[in-house]
């Protein structure tokens, strides 16, 4: 009997993204319509209601597809994750024009200035925050749908 | 289909699907599942503690960040 395990991974990978799509939704709307911040939310929402999610579900496939003899565990298979996500999520960011590439800073949104150095540490929190979802929360999922 | 044609059908069915000999379990089953719901779900380690930590510390000091973090997310 086949038992569908690339399906099941893709649904237990695209699971976390999308319920913490409700949650940035949310504070993407506050935002914009209580404080006014000026997010072009048509245009900033395609890559966290899209690509992210999509990926999640494509990168958990691979770890299963990797057999367990050749994949890393899986907090640090889902931290590589930010290296493929990030270059995407800024090329998005830039060509959809909420992103602009500054001399010393990156400006979000016309509004939010970051630093080129911050934007290191922000990266490797990022890292850390993808691995702590992967190792607690996919695995929990994946435990669930018997598939690793 | 007649009583007679329906005793008969009985008693093939009886015939060809005899009673089980032995329908008790072998073992008793709560023992062990006391021991599974007394286990522990998740263990988190202390590390893995820290990285939460840094993370919280990380949107306080720099609340700029989480706005880049939720697109990412």
């Amino acid at each position: 009997m086949n038992t569908h395990p690339y399906l099941r991974a893709y649904m237990a990978g695209i699971a976390v993204p999308t319920l913490a799509l409700l949650a940035i939704m949310t504070a993407f709307t506050i935002a914009r319509h209580v404080y006014d911040v000026p997010l072009p939310m048509e245009r900033v929402i395609v890559f966290p209601m899209a690509i992210v999610p999509n990926l999640f579900g494509l990168w958990n496939i691979l770890y299963v597809a990797m057999g367990s003899g050749r994949r890393l565990p899986i907090g640090f298979h889902g931290a590589t994750l930010p290296f493929v996500l990030a270059p995407i999520g800024l090329t998005m960011a830039t060509s959809l024009g909420f992103l602009t590439l500054g001399q010393d800073a990156l400006v979000w949104f016309e509004v939010l200035s970051i630093p080129y150095s911050i934007l290191v540490a922000i990266f490797l929190v990022t890292l850390i925050i993808y691995y702590l979802v992967w190792k607690y929360l996919v695995a929990f999922l994946n435990g669930q749908l018997g598939i690793a | 289909m007649n009583h007679r044609e329906d005793e008969k059908l009985k008693a093939a069915l009886k015939q060809a699907l005899p009673p089980m000999a032995d329908v008790e379990l072998g073992r008793d089953l709560w023992p062990q599942m006391l021991r599974k719901l007394g286990e522990q779900a998740i263990r988190v380690p202390w590390w893995d503690w820290t990285l939460a930590a840094l993370v919280a510390s990380s949107f306080f000091f720099f609340p700029r960040a989480i706005p880049v973090i939720l697109y990412l997310f």
